[in-house]
């Protein structure tokens, strides 16, 4: 396998820098040298299904730009953007590049990671599991690397929820309602006082549970890069547990409200970050 | 080996004629949805009238209302891919479907499904990028 690697990450990951910065240290901790790419300059278009013409340019250029970058081999994290790379993209466009998924990535090199695991992280932790990601059975691999953690206890659960991850839900409320409700009641149920994320959607729609739940919600790289000494910071989760709009505005902050701009802070970011999960 | 589509209308077009000249409209696919619960009337739905709906959206005809209920339920789920018994990417049908009841494959008059992108989607995105990515971050890794 390559040492070179283009890592696309996706775009609606970037709420979760914490998220993107732990990848890229844990592709790096197994010797990759990593190409990182995302944001809305690389998007797969799985979001223009309503404009075809528009998805279509966006998919030509992202494959072209990854076919510059010369790696051979595009290691995606979103799995959206795999699916969408895999059954769109790739059937009208000249790719020049292997697709593998992170977690089979870091799983194969899972000997060379274990030695990183140096800290002990005492938690009791359960993985929440979607089914729908038919291309990659990332479940059972993100499992075995959750293992690899020294202190680290995993919930044998058989709790799986619809959908490749939770924004797939969000389109129909009553089945996130449910799906949440599930994760509560596993992970309740099994005293754990962890919940794993996989991904990035659902890291992001199930993070504020911890402000009515006894368990911490944390994407699981970053429980492996903890245990490798790296210090993370989920942003996006502190936003979320401020709860009124004056304590979300004082946790964001004027500089940062200024750099996102102060009409689209409060217009669009400003009610997602109020929205709590329903469950 | 086939050569590949030069555009994704024409990617489409064969996947559709692919999809019609192999669909049985068995039902399986269906059947096996996690999601039909969550359609209105689908619990009692025929599965074969809400897949001849599916595949009449892929002929750009406005399939029946059991079967709008259903491509809005779908959340990509993929049980529907392993039930299909003739190998058909079932979801990725579903999908299509979609997209032609979006109006998005020329399909005219009002279209049965709005389309999924959020308001200011982009926005939003290089909004959260300034917050979590270092310029010399941004400038690298996103241009």
């Amino acid at each position: 396998m390559t040492d070179k690697v283009t890592f696309w990450y996706g775009c609606n990951v970037v709420r979760h820098g914490d998220i993107i910065h732990s990848a890229i240290a844990l592709l790096e901790a197994v010797g990759i040298e990593v190409t990182p790419a995302g944001g809305a300059g690389y998007c797969c278009g799985t979001a223009k299904d309503g404009n075809l013409r528009a998805a279509e340019g966006m998919g030509k250029r992202t494959v072209e730009k990854f076919n510059e970058h010369g790696t051979g081999q595009v290691v995606s994290w979103c799995p959206s953007c795999y699916r969408h790379m895999n059954a769109f993209m790739g059937e009208y466009t000249d790719t020049q590049f292997q697709l593998s998924h992170f977690t089979q990535l870091l799983h194969a090199r899972r000997d060379v990671l274990a030695i990183k695991l140096t800290n002990r992280i005492e938690r009791k932790v359960l993985l929440h599991k979607h089914f729908g990601f038919h291309e990659v059975d990332v479940n059972p691999l993100v499992e075995d690397l959750l293992r690899l953690i020294p202190g680290l206890e995993l919930v044998e659960t058989e709790t799986t929820v619809p959908g490749h991850m939770c924004s797939a839900l969000s389109r129909v409320p009553a089945a996130l309602k449910d799906a949440t409700r599930a994760v509560c009641d596993a992970a309740n149920g099994a005293k754990a006082d962890t919940v794993a994320t996989v991904f990035h959607s659902c890291q992001r729609l199930l993070c504020a549970l911890e402000g009515s739940e006894p368990f911490k919600v944390v994407n699981y790289v970053n429980l492996l890069t903890e245990s490798m000494g790296m210090t993370t910071r989920d942003d996006y989760k502190e936003w979320k547990l401020a709860g009124s709009e004056e304590a979300v505005v004082a946790a964001v902050g004027n500089e940062r409200i200024a750099a996102m701009g102060e009409k689209l802070f409060r217009d669009s970011i400003l009610p997602e970050l109020l929205k709590q999960p329903s469950k | 080996m086939p050569e590949k589509a030069a555009t994704l209308h024409a990617h489409l077009d064969d996947f559709i004629k692919d999809t019609l000249s192999r669909c049985t409209r068995c039902g399986k696919c269906f059947e096996a949805c996690p999601m039909t619960r969550y359609g209105d009337g689908l619990s009692k739905a025929d599965p074969k009238t809400v897949v001849s709906g599916v595949l009449d959206w892929l002929q750009q005809t406005p399939g029946n209302e059991e079967s709008v209920q259903w491509l809005k339920v779908c959340t990509q789920s993929s049980r529907c891919i392993e039930a299909c018994p003739e190998g058909i990417n079932a979801m990725k049908m579903v999908r299509v479907g979609q997209m032609s009841a979006m109006g998005s494959l020329g399909l005219q008059g009002a279209p049965a499904l709005s389309g999924r992108e959020a308001k200011d989607f982009f926005r939003v995105i290089n909004a959260f990028s300034e917050t979590q990515m270092t310029p010399d971050e941004m400038a690298r890794w996103q241009r």
